[in-house]
Parts: structure tokens; C-alpha cells; sequence
């Protein structure tokens, strides 16, 4: 079969029925479960040239742990990593380069069809399909081959990283003989990584034990029990074990009869020394629960926790049935890349896809990622902030040994929250590159301040907010307090910096970072003001926690006033940094067709002495701070910056998409949106082979409910400003705001709005510059666009 | 044997031992110096040297060896032939006849005046060639040729990725440095065929992106390729004008061999590429022509 037939992941037919048809059985539960081709993505055939980018994307996570898709018997290039998340160990390079810790491959195994291995690239392919159920949050595959002796076999695969349990990993393979009768094996060979961590197998009955002891001390065990499953009793065949270094072997093998299918299934539960002081036993403890509990059951729950999944974050488009596959693997991805459960654990930029960028956390967790969890599972996005509460400690003693105050952030972290940047690259032309990202990128200071009341305001948590949110609020203003100088002119300027635009380094008076150092002054001194305004009780415990002065918060607001934006009234431009208007402007039309980033074509040197711009930087502004500005300011810095973007960054086409579609130019933000979509998904890039882009991701959610569907949150209620596309008919999804549930739906043509509260007392909505409404659950409320606005609301009962 | 091509050769071939290598000579001085160039070949590979010279009429084999300035041992160990007629079609016919693994010829010979990368004649027998052509650069001489280093440029597709895995297999046997060459312009869009990588559009921490690709790229060369697994290749990245990138390379890390895919386009504005380092390359060419899809 060439793989050269093989489907776009993006462009399937979404009624391929047949493709899927197999899929009924791939778990032996009763009734099947029922996979829907519109939320599946297929690979058809074979391209081992694609294989890494193809393990990423199918991917099966649970934010605990994540499983790439790789072929479980393996070929010459598969990558199988189980990646565990908020453990690291040292890396392979350098120990000091910490990285995500690898479990042993836990769905490795091989199929001997007479003492021979079944292997793809020995005989000949007769199908070969992978399914990615976005909605059971499974993979699936159908294998039909036949060896070079003529036996043709067909193998089916299924495997799930469980929702419902997330320490619970399991996988079901059917084998049958279909010309054939010999003899049959399977074998399964849990086989560590190769990394630092040491790994100890234990055997006890039908239980095998790996225990593996990390550089950084954490233990971690991953028992695992396998069984076959025939339908002609009394014929189990042979079953033998082998402790092999630090892994083990268990094979079972059986006399095959003609057409008749047999099942593997095993099951892995892991644990690690961060959950319980005795990881194997809990590990072999909960899966003996797990067998007792009988073999359908932890099946259902996988799935049924992916279908609550669904109706809490869901989006439905009607029209554009890429952009439907596009947000749903997006969604998908994003709920799988998150543990509601593990405070101490962040997403990596990776999240559990892929070992590039080590699974070191970023600014784009705070900025790209935590709206789609403020909207749609805030306890998820509480623990992810509390991952910077933890690693609050770091940053202050970042900020103290830079001779600063506060909280700096380490650009890049990992476990403790100290930096893990590497210094330098080694760029593909041999040239040694020295990395100031990890010495001058500190906006990220202000982007986690900026989550953290963000959150604060959409979900009203006070408890987190009065208990550990306001410590990041105020320890990132008093960084701002002093990573800058009030200079001569009387103005307040934070120089040698690097905005998100990283083309420019050591730059003076970003406008990026200082617009949002100014905002994170003025929120520290709001919060710090209405707690001791308003929660009088709890204002004695934090100005002692913090050991605030009195005059700090009026100070930060001082500082605040004469802070240097770089806003120039009468353009109602920005400039980007100090001096950027004055550099060389490209016409970057001319370079469209690349795909190397244009810093590349140009050379470092030449890229800094021109307007280039790597990714939304100001424009990245508008898609934060909205409210801050007049439309006439976002709408001429977009159309100011938007031509000198070469988006260099895989964050840079959806905050594009997000404010075109807010600014109604429908055009761009499709194409922005469409761009962002096809980072991962596209079959001509094999960008995803290290991981999907997950921020990326995040921000393909942002451009379509923030800025397709015009959503703004704010802490008196919803805002609505929806600018729908011409090819999205409809347009649907749920969204959550201080413990209620809406629904909003939106149609094109009428242009139309509809809002449902699903849960939860009334609230306020209101579409842009319209009249608001007190929203309850008895009614349903419907406007049209009037001209260049919106009607009144008209309420139905319902 | 995939679209005439035998892909078995010494050069681009999988069994290094044994075949023909054909030497097209016609007495002149740039044409010699394709000989010490597939004697250079044959040993490392065990192929037997045809030298073959076409004339008009038949003439005694010692006016042959006296006309190409043929020294005992230019001799040691070649087969030489004669052929009579035109002289494209007798060089591939001959190719076919031997089922020669490889020519090896300059692109220029006594009675080309034809400016460019190929003389009427070098260009009438890579278009009907059935087997690769190894481009010696006029005016190289006489001396000795071994294989230390070669330069093996790809644009990450697999159709340019064909030749890398059957020179991997030389590399290997001779412990030659084999380095791919990613050019990537500023015109150059994602690769067409699936499974083609070409350098990253977005390069969000360079820190650990570049990294990433090196590996990437060089694990699907592997993919595609399938060169001896222990055979250590290197990656480089240019962005300037392909064939220009081609030619500085391999005359700064002074190349013995640069190993090209070649499509089987051949009309003006086209193989623009192949023809500027055919002409401009300070080392031999190995052009080894495929035809897509059909060649995977």
C-alpha cells in the first residue's frame, strides 16, 4: 500500500463510514461504543517518512500522563514515549538540562506469526488505518497483512490513557488468522527508555512491576497485567515470563485456529513517590481494583469522561467542516493536556506530545492556554495557576539575585520554578547562537500576573485569589517596581528587554512588557486596595503575608502614570520599542512563498535592523487588553503591524485571527485562523513531529470563541461581539463564568445570537455596545444585527 | 531496475561489487579526465572500467588507445570498445548493452563548441541514459580520485532523497563524511510530496527548535533513504541561491562527489539547478535521474 494515497487529516469526508466500521469492536465492551467519522482523524496507509508527526497528533493524554501514537510493535523510526507529567530528570545532553521524564513504552509489543514478526515492512500492507477518536479520546487500528509465506493476518489495536483514572492506562488487540492455522504469540516487553532514570522490574503473580528511581528523586511504578481472551475454553496456550535488564518479557502463545480471533488486553496503572510514599503498592492495589471492577468497566468511564468533557467545552461549526475537525482536535488536545488534580504541574510547550522543548513551561500556558480552562473547567485552570503559586519562591529568588525586588518568572521551568533556558544553539548553518530569551524576556512576569486576575474576575475564586493570587499580583509588581528607572525625563522606562517579538533583543521600552508591567502595577494596587476595602478579614493576613508598606500600592500607581508605552496619540500607533519606527521597513510580500523564518533568509544582524516582526507583539496587546483601548487604536496598529509579521512563532496566526475577527475584517481572520489550524494538521510541514503546538492550539480556541464569537469576559458578565465568517453558517459552544453554564449560539445568516444559562443563578449579558440583560435559566434571549449593530434582546421562555 | 534506471550502480547502486562503469573518451584532454575518476569508482566498488570511443568508421584498437593518449595504465584492468555512428546513441546504447551501473564522462568534449552546462552530445545521452552519470568538471586532468567527503543535496522530498541511500552504502564502505545540504530560499514553498520536510516555518525557541529539525530531517533522510544504519550523516542548512549554495559548499569543504536527484526535465528554463553545478562544481556530479512518484 503506498503511503502516498494516504488522506489529509484535515480534509477527510466527515461521513467515511466505512473507514470506521471496524472500529466497533476494537474494545470488547457491549454495546460498542459508537465512533462518529466526524470526530475522528484518519491516517490511510503507510508513510514512515511521517511517523513521528503522525505519534504526535495521535497522542492519547490525560495531563498525567500522555502516550504518542507510535506503532506498538515498532518500525525503524517510531519514538514511542509515555511522558509523565511535573516529573523531570536530567536530560540526555547535560544533566543541568532538565527534561520531562520518559515511562517504559508501555504498549510495546510484538506479534510472532510462527516464531516470525509481524512487521509492516516484511510482506506486503492489504490495509492499514489509524483512527483518532477525538471523542473517547482513543486510538484505534486496523492492520491487514499478509507475511511473505502468504498468511494473511488482520490485527486490530486500541488504546486509551484513561480520563475517568488517570493513573489507569490500558489496550485491547485482536489477532485472527484468516487463511491460517499455526501457532500464534504475543509478546509484551514494557522496555525502559534508555534516559537517566534507572528502572527495577518486580514480578508477583499476574502482576509485573517496573519501579523506576529518577535524578531527582521521585520514585515512580508502573505495574502492568496482561491476559488473552479465547473463544474456545480450555485453550489458553502457553504462557512464559522473562526479566530482561531492566524491563521484562511475557509472552503467551497459542495454537491458532482458521478465523478465529483472539484478544489481548492489558492494563498499566502508574504511580509516583509525588502521589504516595509507596508507588508499587499503590500501583499494584489499584489495579488489582481494576480487574476486580471486571474488564468493561473502566472502558465506559474513559468514555464517558470524555463525553462530560465534550458538553462542557464542545464547539460545533456548520460550514467549514476544517475549522470543525481543527477546533475539536484542539479541544481534544488541550483537555488532554491537563490534571485538574496536580497543583504542582504546568503544560509544557509540548504538553505530553512529544519530548522537544523538554516539557519546560512558558509564558504561553498563562496567555494562550488558561482562557480556554478559565471558560471551560476552571479547577483545571486553578491548578495550573497554583503551579506558579509553587514555583513563587524561584522567581522571587530569580528577581533577588538580578538585584530586583518581587517575582521574576524563569522564562523557561520545569519543576522548581528556576530557570531552565539553554545559553546557546547550535543553528543548522554550524554557527554557535547565544540565547537571551532566558536573560531578557520578562514580560512573562506580567503575563502570569495578567492570568492570575483574569481568573480571578471570570470565575470570582476568592479563596485562591485572597490565599495565593494576590501574592503573584504583588510579587510581580514589585519586580516592575524596580526592573525599571525613573530616568530625567520624569518617565519610567524598562530597558534591555526582548518583547514576544524575539527578533529584537535587548531592546529599550518594549511596548509589550511595558504596557503590561504597567497594568500588572495598576491590577497589584486594585487588588491590594479592594481587599483591604472589602475583605477587611482577610487584609490583615495578607499585608502580613506580603508584608505590604502602606504607600506601595499608591507607588506602583506612580509608577504606573509615567511609564513609558510608546503610544503616540496622534497615529494612535505604538511603537513597537524604542527607536523601531526608525528601522529599515521590508516588504515582506516579497518572501511569502518561504517556509524557513525569515530571520533565516535575512540573517540575524539585518532581521534587527528592520521592522520585521517575529509574531504578534503589540497586536498580541489588542488580543489581551481590548477594553484598555478605543477600536480606532486596535484597528490602526493591526493594520500597522499586521504587514511587517512574518509569524516566526507558531503563536502568532491566531491572536491574529482573534483581533481581525474583532475588528470585523471576516477575510483575515478566516485565513489567520485557517493558518493557525494547519501548524499540526497540515501533511506538508511535519511541524508536529516533536509534539503538537499546544499553545497554538490554545489560541485556535481563543481566535474562534474570542474572536469569531466576539466573547469577552468581564467581572460584571459576558460581553458579545460575534463576527462570524462567511463559509460558518453556525456557530455554537459553552462557556463558564462564576459557577454558571451558558450556551451560545450563533448563526450567520440571519445574523443572529442566542444565549442559554444551561446552570447557575442569572448574570449579566450584553453584545457590544448594546443594552445588557439579566440572563436566567427560564428564558432563552435572542438578538439579530440591526444595521451595524445589535437589537435588544428578546427573551423566549423555554 | 525502476524506470530503466539500474539502480544497483556503483554509485547510486546497493551492491558495490561488480557492474560496468562506461567511459566515454574521444581523444581530448577534458574528456581524460573522466578516467581516473571511475578508475577511482571501480576500485572501491570492484566494477570493470569500459572505456568506449565512437567514431565514424571502425579503426585498428591501437589507433584507438594511440588516439585518447591511452598510458598501460590507463589500461590496467578496462575493457576497451569501439563504436561506429552517432555518438549520443552509441554511448547509451552501449550503457544498455552493459547494463552499465554508471557513466562517467565530461559534459564537454573535442568538438564541443556549445557554451552551458552540456555539449548537443553530453545532453542528448543524460536524456536517454539509462543509468546515472557521473560529470567530471572540465579541465580537471589527470589526477588521482578518492572519495573522502561527499555532498548529497536535498530539498526533502523523497524523490530527491532517491540517491542518498544507494552513495550512503559507498560511504559506508569507504568511511567517506557524507553531508546532506538543505538549501531553502526565500521562494521555496512546503514540499509537495508527503512525507517531505523542508525547514521549519516556525521557529518559536530556536533553543530547542533547531535541534528538533536537525534530527527530524536527518530521521527522515533515514526514513527515506535507508542508508547502513551506522553511517554518520551531518545536515547543513543554506538559504542562498541553490545551485550557487551547491558550488560554494563543495568548494569550500573541498567535496569529492556531489550526488543529485535529477527529474528528467531537460527543456530551456528548466534543471536550472543541475546545470549550474554541473558547469560550476569543482568536483564530479553524479546525477541520477528519477521520475517522481513512480520511483518511491
Amino acid at each position: 500500500m503506498s503511503g502516498s494515497r494516504a488522506k489529509s487529516l484535515l480534509h477527510l469526508p466527515t461521513q467515511d463510514g466505512a473507514a470506521v466500521k471496524p472500529a466497533a469492536r476494537f474494545f470488547a465492551i457491549d454495546p460498542p461504543l459508537v465512533i462518529d467519522p466526524g470526530w475522528t482523524l484518519i491516517e490511510e496507509g503507510f508513510e514512515l517518512a511521517r511517523e513521528h508527526e503522525i505519534e504526535s497528533i495521535f497522542t492519547v493524554a490525560n495531563g498525567y500522563a500522555g502516550t504518542r501514537g507510535s506503532l506498538a510493535e515498532r518500525n525503524a523510526l517510531s519514538r514511542p514515549a509515555t511522558f509523565l507529567a511535573g516529573v523531570f530528570e536530567a536530560g540526555e545532553e547535560s544533566p543541568a538540562a532538565l527534561e520531562l521524564v520518559r515511562l517504559p513504552d508501555w504498549t510495546h509489543l510484538r506479534i510472532l506469526i510462527e516464531g516470525a514478526a509481524l512487521a509492516l515492512d516484511n510482506g506486503t500492507i492489504l490495509e492499514h488505518r489509524r483512527i483518532f477518536d477525538l471523542q473517547h479520546g482513543a486510538l484505534f487500528r486496523v492492520w491487514r497483512h499478509e507475511d511473505p509465506a502468504g498468511r494473511v493476518t488482520t490485527v486490530t489495536f486500541a488504546r486509551a490513557v484513561s480520563l475517568h483514572d488517570r493513573h489507569l492506562f490500558f489496550q485491547s488487540v485482536t489477532i485472527t488468522p484468516e487463511n491460517y492455522t499455526g501457532s500464534v504469540s504475543v509478546e509484551s516487553s514494557p522496555d525502559p527508555p534508555g534516559t537517566k532514570t534507572q528502572w527495577t522490574p518486580q514480578a508477583e503473580g499476574d502482576t509485573a512491576v517496573l519501579v523506576g528511581a529518577t535524578t531527582r528523586g521521585v520514585t515512580i511504578a508502573m505495574a502492568h497485567r496482561g491476559d488473552i481472551a479465547r473463544a474456545e475454553a480450555g485453550a489458553a496456550g502457553e504462557q512464559t515470563s522473562t526479566i530482561q535488564g531492566q524491563g521484562f518479557l511475557r509472552r503467551w502463545t497459542w495454537p491458532a485456529g482458521l478465523g478465529e480471533t483472539v484478544r489481548f488486553n492489558r492494563s498499566v496503572v502508574v504511580y509516583s513517590s509525588r502521589e504516595t510514599p509507596d508507588p508499587a503498592s499503590a500501583a499494584r492495589r489499584h489495579l488489582n481494583r481494576v480487574f476486580d471492577a471486571g474488564p468493561d468497566a473502566h472502558v465506559r468511564q474513559h468514555a464517558q469522561a470524555w463525553e462530560d468533557r465534550w458538553r462542557a467545552a464542545g464547539l460545533r461549526v456548520a460550514g467549514d467542516d476544517q475549522a470543525q475537525r481543527a477546533l475539536r482536535f484542539a479541544v481534544y488536545h488541550l483537555n488532554g493536556a491537563v490534571n485538574p488534580h496536580d497543583e504542582r504541574t504546568s503544560i509544557g510547550a509540548r504538553a505530553l506530545t512529544g519530548k522537544v522543548y523538554k516539557g519546560h513551561v512558558f509564558w504561553d500556558t498563562e496567555i494562550y492556554l488558561l482562557p480556554f480552562y478559565i471558560c471551560t473547567d476552571p479547577p483545571a485552570a486553578r491548578t495550573l495557576l497554583m503551579y506558579r503559586v509553587h514555583t513563587l519562591p524561584a522567581a522571587r529568588e530569580r528577581a533577588r539575585k538580578l538585584g530586583y525586588q518581587g517575582a521574576l518568572y524563569a522564562w523557561e521551568s520545569a519543576d522548581t520554578g528556576e530557570d531552565v533556558t539553554p545559553a546557546s544553539v547550535v543553528a543548522p548553518d554550524g554557527r554557535i547562537v547565544q540565547v537571551l530569551t532566558g536573560i531578557q524576556e520578562h514580560h512573562i512576569s506580567a503575563d502570569i500576573a495578567y492570568a492570575v486576575w483574569q481568573y480571578w474576575r471570570a470565575t470570582g475564586d476568592e479563596s485562591f485569589f485572597l490565599s495565593a493570587g494576590i501574592d503573584i499580583l504583588v510579587e510581580t509588581a514589585r519586580f516592575w517596581a524596580t526592573r525599571g528607572r525613573l530616568e530625567t525625563d520624569g518617565r519610567y522606562h524598562i530597558r534591555t528587554v526582548i518583547g514576544p517579538d524575539e527578533y529584537h533583543e535587548t531592546v529599550d521600552d518594549n511596548a509589550f512588557t511595558n504596557v503590561m508591567a504597567q497594568w500588572n502595577l495598576e491590577r497589584a494596587a486594585d487588588a491590594t486596595e479592594w481587599v483591604h476595602a472589602n475583605r477587611p478579614d482577610s487584609w490583615q493576613d495578607v499585608a502580613e503575608r506580603l508584608r505590604i508598606a502602606p504607600d506601595e500600592p499608591a507607588a506602583w500607581r506612580r509608577l504606573a502614570g509615567v511609564m513609558v508605552t510608546g503610544f503616540d496619540p496622534r497615529t494612535n500607533l505604538f511603537e513597537q520599542f524604542a527607536g523601531y519606527f526608525g528601522l529599515e521597513d521590508l516588504d515582506l510580500d516579497a518572501y511569502r512563498a518561504r517556509t524557513v523564518p525569515i530571520d533565516v533568509i535575512l540573517g540575524r544582524d539585518r532581521t534587527q535592523k528592520s521592522k520585521v516582526v517575529k509574531q504578534a507583539d503589540v497586536i498580541a496587546l489588542s488580543a489581551l487588553l481590548w477594553d484598555l483601548f478605543p477600536r480606532t487604536v486596535h484597528d490602526a496598529n493591526f493594520r500597522y503591524y499586521e504587514p511587517r509579521t512574518a509569524h516566526g512563532s507558531s503563536l502568532s496566526p491566531a491572536f491574529h485571527a482573534l483581533v481581525a475577527a474583532r475588528l470585523g475584517d471576516r477575510d483575515t481572520a478566516l485565513r489567520y485562523f485557517h493558518e493557525a489550524a494547519s501548524i499540526d494538521l497540515s501533511t506538508h510541514t511535519g511541524s508536529a513531529a516533536g509534539g503538537v503546538h499546544i499553545a497554538a492550539l490554545g489560541g485556535l480556541w481563543q481566535a474562534a470563541v474570542f474572536g469569531m464569537g466576539g466573547v469577552r469576559l468581564r467581572e460584571d458578565g459576558i460581553v458579545l461581539d460575534p463576527h462570524l465568517p462567511q463559509s460558518w453558517t453556525e456557530f455554537s459552544f459553552s462557556l463558564q463564568w462564576r459557577g454558571r453554564t451558558i450556551a451560545v449560539d450563533l448563526t450567520h445568516e440571519p445574523a443572529q445570537v442566542a444565549v442559554t444559562l444551561r446552570a447557575g443563578d442569572p448574570m449579566t449579558i450584553a453584545l457590544d455596545g448594546g443594552k445588557p440583560a439579566e440572563l436566567d435559566a427560564r428564558h432563552s434571549y435572542v438578538a439579530h444585527r440591526d444595521g451595524a449593530g445589535w437589537s435588544d434582546w428578546q427573551t423566549k421562555r423555554r | 531496475m525502476v524506470n530503466g534506471i539500474n539502480r544497483d550502480s556503483p554509485v547510486t547502486g546497493r551492491h558495490p561489487q561488480g557492474g560496468v562503469i562506461l567511459v566515454p573518451l574521444d581523444g581530448s584532454e577534458q574528456a581524460a579526465g573522466a578516467l581516473p575518476v571511475a578508475q577511482g569508482l571501480a576500485a572501491l566498488t570492484g566494477a570493470t572500467v569500459h572505456i568506449v570511443h565512437v567514431s565514424p568508421q571502425a579503426v585498428p584498437i591501437q589507433e584507438i588507445r594511440e588516439k585518447l593518449h591511452l598510458a598501460t595504465s590507463n589500461l590496467a584492468g578496462a575493457v576497451l570498445d569501439q563504436r561506429t555512428g552517432a555518438a549520443a546513441p552509441a554511448i547509451t546504447g552501449e550503457a544498455q548493452r552493459w547494463h552499465s551501473n554508471l557513466i562517467v564522462m565530461c559534459s564537454h568534449g573535442k568538438t564541443d563548441v556549445r557554451q552551458g552546462a552540456f555539449s548537443d552530445i553530453a545532453e542528448q545521452i543524460l536524456l536517454h541514459t539509462p543509468c546515472p552519470i557521473v560529470f567530471v568538471p572540465r579541465g580537471r586532468g589527470q589526477r588521482p580520485w578518492s572519495l573522502r567527503k561527499l555532498l548529497a543535496p536535498h530539498d526533502g522530498t523523497p524523490t530527491s532523497a532517491i540517491p542518498i541511500g544507494p552513495v550512503s552504502d559507498l560511504c559506508h564502505h569507504t568511511r567517506a563524511e557524507m553531508t546532506i545540504l538543505h538549501i531553502s530560499t526565500a521562494a521555496a514553498g512546503p514540499a509537495e510530496d508527503r512525507g517531505g520536510l523542508t525547514a521549519p516555518r516556525y521557529m518559536d525557541q530556536p533553543q530547542h527548535e533547531w535541534p528538533a529539525w536537525g534530527v527530524e530531517f536527518l530521521d527522515r533522510v533515514r526514513a527515506m533513504a535507508k542508508p547502513p544504519c551506522d553511517l554518520k550523516l551531518r545536515t547543513v542548512l543554506c538559504t542562498e541561491e541553490v545551485g550557487q549554495a551547491i558550488v560554494r559548499f563543495a568548494a569550500e569543504q573541498d567535496i569529492d562527489l556531489i550526488v543529485m536527484a535529477w527529474r528528467r526535465h531537460l527543456e530551456p528554463h528548466r534543471a536550472l539547478t543541475i546545470r549550474t553545478v554541473v558547469e560550476q562544481a569543482p568536483c564530479p556530479v553524479a546525477i541520477h535521474p528519477v521520475t517522481g512518484e513512480e520511483d518511491r
